[in-house]
């Protein structure tokens, strides 16, 4: 804390207070933040090892992920999680909004109860569902109670791991989306309601003209954040996989792969080069939403 | 999809009866969906082992031993002490930093105040994944690597917390900071009586979600907590489900060690936990 000494000005005073209070914040933003940012595109050109930098090397990791199979193996594993994950939680997290925006009983404990998974350890979920997908777990057996096959290793099973790891996902994250049209929900007002029964418009009808049409903020706001996070998997897919991505690469994701290139293969410079290029990825995606549908955060 | 919201019912009361208990049925089987993964696994916690992979509601022969085992031969007791000390530590740097600079941002004037704020801004759109070698590179210069420092150092200060405080005392009436200037109290004390007291509930949204954050979290952690004596319980649940698969009562027993304390304070405290799903949406 700087002591003020005599003569100097207030401003001056207030100022010298100011950075006082943000440099610590504002030196870990620039350290752990934006200064990555720029190293990373740095340690991108370079063949970088555990040491440090080895040779440099221009555009060659670049080059050498255009070519490389399973980086794009990883990509088509993550856009079609991401497209999967996406169609089963937003209809599923609307569900619940309409179940719980409705007058029941205990609805605060119903949204208490279905928002939990989603501040839960992801690691616990994630072996809670290992168990109960296992050969032997619940799933199976009641499977197995409809004459169905039964002895599925969902998670050891390159058809179904990646599939499994979209239901226990929506499971998890439905209860944020839920969260997110209840408040869009609670922002319609009434009168739009009485107008639609005044006109004898059935629950169906008034549903899809009249609640749908404005839930639109809400539905851009929604597919923008679950697109955006969808994107980036990588707890479950490490725990499900022993941090393989296996079986047979059917749940190696991007993120996955960067994590495996960096501290499996200590390959840096690579890995640098897969961490910029899903940035720009990422940014795209956000910018094109930003540009699409302008600011709906503010719904 | 027939459930409505919005007060007005429509419709004949029989049709209308008939959709309540469909609304009931809907809302059961949904709820059971959410509750039996976690029902199950607190069952399966004090099963033995051979009980665990039969179809039993009702442990034949109930037992603690699975919480034994996890936190004693499985050191899940160490990974949880671990997790405690860096949640704490984490959670206490982000309520003094960001309650600092929160309130420099909202309150006080300096040059390249907006410039450098719109910094923190650009911080919340770098994702992890791009920061993972960068931040992995310096943590491992520094000497950080598998030290409980590396990943408090990276972890000082999240721009949501510093965002969420800014926004919380821009919002403060500032008739009470000019009674406190009048009686001449210097900035920090007129932060520390009066502005943070204020701050009452915006400082418990952090505490709780920067709490929950950290003690959930499994990125970060796996990279820079690398040697066994300091993974903390996420990391401890997915190398015990890496080594002993099968074994499922301790691992389903370190799972609930996990979930317990945060369904705890998401009872006790629920409010703010809601209240910061709208905050974590600005990260995205």
């Amino acid at each position: 804390m700087p002591r003020a000494r005599a003569g100097w000005s207030q401003r001056r005073k207030e100022a010298l207070v100011g950075y006082a209070f943000v440099l610590v914040p504002m030196s870990v933003f620039a350290a752990f933040y934006l200064f990555p940012m720029l190293y990373a595109a740095y340690i991108s050109v370079f063949d970088w090892g555990v040491r440090g930098k080895i040779e440099y090397l221009g555009l060659a990791n670049y080059r050498e992920l255009l070519d490389d199979g399973l980086f794009w193996r990883a990509v088509r594993n993550t856009l079609q999680y991401t497209a999967e994950v996406v169609v089963l939680q937003t209809p599923l997290g609307l569900a619940l909004a309409l179940i719980v925006n409705g007058k029941i009983r205990a609805r605060t404990f119903f949204r208490a109860a279905f928002y939990f998974p989603s501040i839960a350890s992801s690691a616990a979920i994630t072996a809670i569902f290992i168990f109960i997908l296992s050969s032997d777990g619940l799933v199976n057996r009641v499977l197995g109670w409809f004459g169905l096959p039964a002895d599925t290793s969902w998670f050891g099973d390159d058809r179904f791991a990646l599939h499994a790891i979209v239901g226990l996902n929506a499971w998890t994250t439905s209860g944020t989306i839920m969260l997110f049209y209840l408040a869009a929900l609670q922002s319609i007002p009434t009168d739009v309601y009485e107008a639609a029964a005044i006109d004898r418009a059935s629950r169906w009808r008034t549903f899809w003209k009249v609640t749908m049409p404005l839930l639109k903020p809400a539905h851009f706001f929604v597919l923008a954040v679950t697109i955006i996070g969808a994107l980036k998997v990588f707890d479950q897919a490490y725990i499900v996989s022993r941090g393989e991505g296996g079986p047979n690469y059917s749940t190696l994701t991007i993120v996955l792969e960067l994590f495996r290139a960096a501290i499996n293969d200590l390959r840096f410079g690579y890995a640098a080069a897969m961490g910029v290029v899903l940035f720009a990825f990422l940014f795209t995606v956000t910018l094109l939403q930003r540009r699409l549908f302008g600011n709906s955060e503010a719904s | 999809m027939t459930i409505l919201s919005g007060p007005v019912r429509v419709g004949t009361p029989a049709r209308q009866r008939v959709g309540r208990v469909g609304l009931y049925l809907a809302l059961a089987a949904v709820a059971a969906l959410f509750f039996v993964p976690f029902l199950w696994s607190l069952i399966t916690s004090v099963k033995t082992l051979p009980d665990s992979v039969r179809f039993s509601l009702w442990p034949q022969h109930p037992t603690l031993a699975g919480y034994r085992d996890a936190l004693t031969t499985f050191n899940f007791g160490r990974y949880a002490l671990n997790s405690a000390i860096v949640a704490t530590v984490i959670t206490a740097c982000n309520v003094v930093l960001a309650g600092l600079g929160g309130y420099a941002f909202a309150r006080l004037r300096f040059p390249g105040r907006d410039a450098l704020f719109l910094l923190v801004l650009a911080s919340l759109m770098i994702p992890d994944q791009l920061r993972l070698v960068p931040v992995y590179q310096m943590v491992s210069s520094l000497g950080l690597v598998s030290t409980f420092q590396g990943y408090i150092l990276i972890k000082l200060i999240e721009a949501t917390n510093l965002f969420f405080m800014r926004q919380y005392f821009l919002s403060l009436p500032r008739d009470l900071e000019e009674a406190a200037k009048l009686d001449n109290a210097g900035y920090f004390k007129t932060f520390w009586r009066v502005m943070l007291p204020l701050a009452g509930p915006a400082i418990a949204s952090v505490v709780i979600l920067e709490f929950q954050g950290i003690w959930n979290e499994f990125f970060w952690p796996l990279l820079i907590l690398q040697d066994q004596s300091k993974w903390t319980l996420p990391i401890g649940i997915a190398q015990f489900s890496f080594a002993y698969q099968t074994n499922w009562p301790p691992l389903m027993a370190a799972s609930v060690i996990a979930i317990l304390p945060v369904l705890l304070l998401f009872v006790l405290l629920q409010r703010y936990f809601v209240a910061g799903a709208t905050t974590a949406a600005v990260k995205a």
